[in-house]
């Protein structure tokens, strides 16, 4: 079902992609379907496709309608793909949200936390909380789409978890949560300036000055 | 309870763990590898030292110079160099580095091989005395590192 | 001489510094103590931060996969089954029935090997030296039969995204079994060395205690949950890769002290090795190698897919934007929500106990950092 999403602007089709030695007798079904859109588009000289979207489905349970019920407009979106549901909610109502589904629904145990970041995007990052309740043996998927400046609340308050995983997220994206009780980075050094998972920071970005101050040495590369 | 009371004086928990201690002294339990006289004998998959065969036949190298292991290292460090046959209008490999120091051993450029040219032996004994000792050419390759033996 | 000087505080601040024997890795603790007892403690962590998630965003699928290992390097196969897992899941294939049930077979030996490591450096810790040698033949035992399946001992690299690339090597059924036969009365000779010694009890019992209420609201998972009273496991409550097919027992304890996590993971290997009898008696045939293309490119998406780590809830949030190379690869490793919690358990205990109590937790810091 997801298959016929040509993804735009992607990179150029198989032979780039050596790097998957996989065993004998296995036939090439995704890189076969995705070749035959293609001569049909350049057929028709095609204006540039819109960028391919996640093929995510609304998700209408019982779950998602008290959500609606409670926050209306907080709410943007319930989704569901590959059978994992998901709610798009407001930045302002995400931490609401999570209290309500621990206290009322039951979802007492926050799995992770953790951000994406889409630099085309106004809203750069994607913050993804996910929960997971014992009694109904669900998870489920809150994502808020926020802004890079913005402090978002913490989620301390609601669980306890939540205050390395928020550090980390601060530390890997620079995304500060506000009323976080200690809010400072937690896998890199203190003094690191620089945020490493942002799209814009390459894979050999370093803090140089930090290297040489600290280590003694020229480069870490 | 005066069992338990008995027990208790005589330590009798602390003489069951020092039975079963006492019990594996017998030395047909020893374990130990007597490395290096010694040497494991490891599995035939073992990914050790990389090699690049040679055709037994006529002593030529097997690598086409398809250069798919160099596409699927994961950490970019095979560089195979070729130069065109103008004859048999086929590639011909002329160097072929390939840096241990940073090889993670996993296996993929193996895997990605589609003439078996390219295999992880079973050799582990890899130690050099210099970072640039680590990084085999194609001379290296072919014959495998030779590490000096110790015999007892 | 000064009105007051340090001499007449009574806390103390106690650097248990990243070398340390005890830590099992590299963890700095912060401990405030008054005397002997631990008034507070601060974990500082990233002393192994390799950038894990960042390496994903640039590398294939196919190419990530050795990466993956190297998190929890102590049981390797268990970080690649999940990663597989999670892949397969955006591709939307399922791995083969062979191919999942050898790859059940291997899990739970790296989840026996894992605790058998386990047990041999939290007795060590706590002073006991012999386990450590006894669980390391063992161990040796397993990862004699990790390589001669897959060629390497500790970063095996097993699985590969849609199934395995290696047939079983012949005579895999029969070490298999013969492991198993083998192992259980070791485990009886540790729990004989172990669980009734005194000396053990009396420096395990009552330590480091985190009730059901607590381990939820610190979302810790794994043997500490299972020790705190909570029937809860992945491999039951959402199965993977055939798991439901087997019958198996989820061992808990009440107290949730660090004597019910010895007590629980000792079942759990008891628990594998009974999976992994009913899983070798019963291979079925076929192909082991699902339906996946040479390039594998899955649609744009997002899945979190988790498997039980012999640590605890081990999850793979992948996002992907339809190209070859993950967007977004984020793993939830399972000993740094753990180890949040031990400030907690650790609060009005002694220094002795900091070290059991680390131990307990079972940490590696490989994973913890990443």
């Amino acid at each position: 079902m997801a298959d016929e999403q040509k993804p735009g602007g992607s990179q150029a089709p198989p032979p780039e992609g050596g790097a998957a030695p996989k065993a004998p007798a296995k036939p090439p079904p995704d890189a076969a379907a995705k070749a035959a859109p293609k001569p049909a588009a350049a057929a028709h000289a095609a204006p540039p496709k819109p960028p391919a979207t996640m093929a995510a489905t609304p998700w209408d349970g019982d779950l998602a309608r008290e959500l609606k019920e409670r926050f209306g407009d907080g709410i943007a979106q319930t989704s569901t793909y590959l059978g994992q549901n998901f709610i798009v909610a407001k930045p302002d109502a995400a931490i609401p949200v999570l209290e309500y589904l621990k206290l009322e629904a039951d979802f007492d145990y926050l799995v992770d936390i953790t951000a994406v970041d889409w630099p085309k995007r106004p809203e750069r990052f994607d913050l993804v909380y996910i929960v997971y309740s014992f009694s109904r043996n669900e998870r489920v998927r809150i994502k808020t789409y926020i802004a890079d400046g913005f402090q978002p609340e913490t989620a301390v308050g609601v669980h306890l978890t939540a205050n390395w995983l928020e550090r980390e997220v601060f530390d890997m994206f620079g995304i500060e949560f506000a009323g976080h009780p200690d809010m400072r980075r937690i896998l890199l050094p203190e003094e690191w300036q620089g945020y490493p998972l942002r799209k814009e920071n390459s894979i050999l970005l370093q803090d140089q000055r930090w290297v040489q101050e600290n280590l003694g040495i020229e480069s870490g590369q | 309870m005066l069992g338990k009371l008995l027990k208790k004086i005589f330590l009798a928990d602390l003489f069951q763990g020092l039975w079963v201690t006492f019990r594996n002294q017998n030395p047909k339990y020893i374990y130990t590898e007597q490395y290096p006289a010694e040497r494991p004998k490891v599995a035939e998959r073992y990914r050790g030292a990389p090699r690049l065969n040679i055709n037994p036949d006529n002593g030529e190298t097997l690598c086409i110079s398809c250069n798919l292991c160099a596409l699927a290292c994961p950490e970019a460090l095979i560089v195979v160099t070729s130069q065109r046959n103008e004859t048999t209008k086929r590639k011909e490999l002329t160097t072929f580095t390939y840096d241990t120091s940073r090889c993670m051993f996993c296996g993929l450029c193996e895997d990605a091989c589609p003439v078996d040219a390219l295999e992880l032996t079973q050799d582990f004994e890899m130690a050099t005395y210099t970072r640039e000792g680590q990084i085999w050419d194609r001379q290296m390759l072919e014959e495998g590192p030779e590490p000096t033996q110790y015999k007892c | 001489m000064p009105d007051s000087t340090f001499l007449d505080s009574t806390e103390l601040v106690l650097n248990m510094g990243p070398q340390h024997p005890s830590t099992h890795g590299v963890l700095r603790v912060i401990l405030k103590l008054d005397g002997e007892k631990v008034l507070g403690t601060e974990c500082i962590i990233g002393y192994l931060h390799r950038g894990v998630e960042k390496i994903a965003e640039n590398r294939t699928y196919a190419q990530f996969n050795p990466y993956v290992d190297r998190m929890d390097y102590v049981a390797a196969v268990s970080n690649g089954l999940g990663y597989c897992l999670a892949v397969e899941k955006l591709l939307n294939v399922e791995a083969p029935p062979r191919a999942q049930a050898v790859r059940v077979i291997l899990t739970e030996l790296n989840r026996i090997a894992s605790h058998l490591l386990w047990l041999g450096t939290h007795a060590l810790d706590i002073g006991a030296i012999t386990p450590v040698f006894y669980c390391f033949r063992e161990r040796e035992e397993a990862l004699k039969i990790f390589e001669k399946y897959c060629g390497a001992r500790l970063t095996t690299h097993a699985f590969r995204i849609g199934g395995l690339l290696y047939e079983t090597y012949d005579g895999f059924e029969q070490d298999v079994r013969d492991f198993c036969d083998m192992f259980l009365p070791k485990v009886d000779e540790y729990e004989e060395l172990l669980t009734n010694n005194r000396i053990w009890v009396g420096r395990l019992k009552n330590v480091g205690v985190l009730n059901a209420e607590e381990c939820k609201e610190y979302g810790v998972t794994g043997p500490v949950l299972r020790a705190a009273g909570v029937k809860w496991d992945i491999r039951k409550a959402q199965p993977y890769s055939g798991y439901e097919k087997y019958e198996f027992e989820i061992p808990t304890a009440q107290n949730g002290d660090t004597y019910d996590r010895y007590i629980v993971r000792m079942q759990e290997m008891r628990q594998s090795v009974r999976i992994m009898r009913q899983a070798v008696a019963a291979i079925p045939e076929g192909p082991i190698m699902g339906k996946v293309g040479k390039v594998i490119k899955p649609a744009v998406g997002e899945a979190y897919v988790s498997i039980e780590a012999p640590k605890g809830e081990l999850g793979y949030y992948i996002v992907s934007d339809g190209s070859t190379q993950p967007y977004r690869c984020r793993v939830r490793p399972p000993s740094f929500v753990n180890l949040q919690a031990l400030d907690r358990m650790i609060r009005g205990g002694l220094i002795a106990d900091v070290v059991a109590v680390i131990g307990t937790l079972d940490i590696v810091l490989g994973e913890v950092d990443r």
